[in-house]
């Protein structure tokens, strides 16, 4: 069964490898290229530190330099997805062109056919993930460095989510694929449900998977880190953390620093204080290990759905 | 249960919907007989069939296959059973080779010097592609799979339905030289009555999801004759045969009768008849008796 299994998923895992080696490719040069323009401008010491004129400098600098090639990454956010789908096809084509019958009617029991075929899908899907989640990690480790990672532009491709986000994605098209017995528009349908999922997922679940940590200080002191945060919400308040609206604005939005003209300016409106909403460096783990349990849990019940349907319903 | 029985049914039923695909069939297909499944497309020639390879699960009664249940004993049915799908499903990216090697690794008792063998015999080049093969082609490959695994029940669901004529014959003689070379049990199902005479010993009838009939071929030819004579009412002879079918003209009374023994009667003249017309007159063409529509009304009925 592994031999078959393996047969008729060659052509996708062959794609897949392919796209890797294209992204191998892209990505090594550029990430050796970051790395080395990081060690050379000297910005180790600005990550995490407090931001001094110099260090501003040389941030805007870097974070320009590669600004439009950090924006292209961010899509790579997709392939887990895409990974998924795709190898959801081979099952979906069985049944579409009849061809479980042949495989039914062998000396094999459809409970092993189907362990041998979605076996042979998920391990391939890991690997690759794997790999992406290896070659973006160690891509993006100076943006790391100096912005952490639990900012949504870094989270989604760090950790452990893409193996869940290439599981459910995995599970939904199986699901779909053996109810709809057309591969084509199930992976379709598919991709276009997973990222619907995971738009909602980073909108709106995300920052409510638990609780985030809610933070009043005097303009006076440096506050929390904020910088390798992910802030939900920032805003100038009272003592109490109220924000307080300073209409019209008068003192612009700039960073508030200890002593700065703009604390000043709000101190004058009654806003001495400021009041964070955020998920600090240390909620990482967490978060990444419920978001993985959602999306992963899911993927497996959608496939043992599909394995069901199939093995009971399916002639 | 009986050792004998390659297939045996117990008022087997499946019901898809609303839809009784298959209904109250109860029949015993002998080991190494050769049985033709005859009956009008939907009438549940593919149901049983699927059935008895544990393709679908029965919604009512029993299936046996070589003593076994399809569903629940697969593991031990399923290498003794061969199959040939309708429309021979097969991988058309796969080559030949590739075909083989399918059935090599899929069925513990693979023969792949016969496999090898049939394909050679057959002038197929084993690196050809399976899309690229002709129809009857691909249908004989279909069956070198189902064959190597050396079965000792062979089920075919129209094998020759998709084929020109000259390709049904190669395939029908291919089957009858296994056949004959072996033990094998083999059920092939059917909506063409011709040819299957020359191959076939026993017939099952289906119409509607019911067994209409189940009996050797030779039986069923020796028993049934046409009766003609002059209009009349059917009753006396349906007192003592079966009345398949009648119909009459102002003036000549036609009837089709399952003899009882002989029919002695001075009134009608008595023809044989062949498979192929005893086949029709249970399929309901050309008029239908009055038993029959009566039989029909309740199976739609219940």
């Amino acid at each position: 069964m592994t031999w078959l299994a393996w047969r008729l998923q060659r052509t996708e895992t062959l794609i897949m490898a392919a796209v890797l080696a294209l992204l191998l490719v892209l990505l090594i040069p550029t990430g050796i290229q970051i790395a080395n323009a990081y060690h050379q401008d000297g910005l180790a010491v600005c990550a995490g530190s407090t931001p001094s004129q110099a260090c501003g400098n040389l941030l805007g600098n870097f974070m320009s330099r590669f600004e439009s090639i950090r924006n292209t990454t961010v899509w790579l956010t997709l392939l887990p997805g895409l990974i998924g789908v795709s190898l959801a096809a081979p099952l979906a084509l069985e049944l579409e062109h009849g061809t479980h019958r042949l495989a039914w009617t062998q000396s094999i029991t459809r409970r092993r056919w189907l362990a041998g075929k979605i076996g042979m899908a998920v391990g391939v899907a890991l690997l690759a993930t794997l790999a992406l989640t290896l070659l973006l990690t160690w891509w993006r480790t100076p943006f790391v460095h100096l912005n952490g990672r639990i900012d949504p532009a870094e989270y989604d491709a760090e950790g452990i989510v893409p193996f869940g986000y290439t599981l459910f994605s995995l599970g939904l098209a199986m699901a779909i694929g053996v109810l709809w017995r057309r591969a084509v528009p199930a992976i379709v349908v598919a991709f276009l449900g997973y990222f619907a999922f995971r738009l909602f997922v980073d909108i709106w679940l995300r920052q409510r998977l638990i609780n985030p940590v809610s933070t009043t200080w005097s303009n006076a002191t440096r506050g929390p880190d904020l910088n390798h945060s992910w802030v939900l919400s920032q805003s100038p308040s009272d003592r109490l953390g109220n924000a307080v609206a300073v209409t019209p604005q008068p003192c612009g939005s700039a960073i508030l620093k200890p002593g700065g003209p703009h604390v000043r300016c709000f101190s004058t409106h009654g806003a001495s204080y400021s009041h964070a909403v955020y998920h600090p460096a240390s909620h990482f783990w967490s978060l990444q290990s419920v978001e993985t349990a959602i999306f992963a849990g899911a993927g497996l019940l959608m496939m043992a759905f599909a394995a069901w349907w199939t093995h009971e319903r399916t002639a | 249960m009986n050792d004998l029985a390659a297939l045996q049914t117990r008022e087997l039923g499946k019901r898809y919907g609303s839809k009784w695909a298959l209904r109250d069939c109860t029949l015993d297909i002998p080991a190494g007989s050769v049985t033709a499944l005859v009956g009008p497309n939907g009438a549940g020639k593919t149901t049983l069939l699927q059935l008895a390879i544990g393709l679908t699960k029965p919604t009512a009664g029993d299936v046996h296959v070589l003593g076994r249940s399809p569903r629940d004993e697969a593991a031990s049915v399923l290498p003794r059973v061969g199959f040939v799908a309708q429309d021979h499903p097969l991988h058309r990216s796969f080559s030949v080779a590739d075909t083989l090697t399918l059935g090599r690794k899929l069925n513990p008792t693979w023969d792949q010097e016969f496999a090898l063998r049939r394909i050679e015999r057959l002038g197929l080049p084993l690196s050809q592609k399976v899309g690229q093969l002709s129809g009857g082609q691909q249908a004989q490959v279909a069956l070198t799979l189902a064959l190597a695994k050396r079965p000792d029940l062979l089920l075919l669901d129209e094998p020759v339905a998709a084929l020109d004529p000259l390709a049904r014959r190669e395939f029908l003689n291919a089957l009858m030289e296994v056949v004959s070379e072996t033990e094998l049990t083999v059920v092939l199902s059917s909506h063409i009555v011709t040819d299957l005479e020359r191959v076939c010993d026993h017939i099952v009838i289906l119409s509607q999801g019911r067994t209409q009939l189940v009996d050797t071929i030779d039986d069923v030819v020796a028993s049934h004759r046409l009766l003609t004579g002059p209009r009349t009412d059917p009753d006396t002879v349906a007192r003592v045969h079966q009345v398949i079918r009648e119909s009459h003209t102002e003036r000549q009374t036609t009837l089709l009768v399952r003899a009882n023994g002989h029919v002695y009667d001075s009134c009608w003249q008595i023809h044989e008849v062949d498979l192929e017309e005893i086949v029709l007159a249970y399929l309901g063409y050309g008029g239908i008796s009055p038993g029959m529509r009566n039989d029909t009304r309740e199976a739609v009925a219940g």
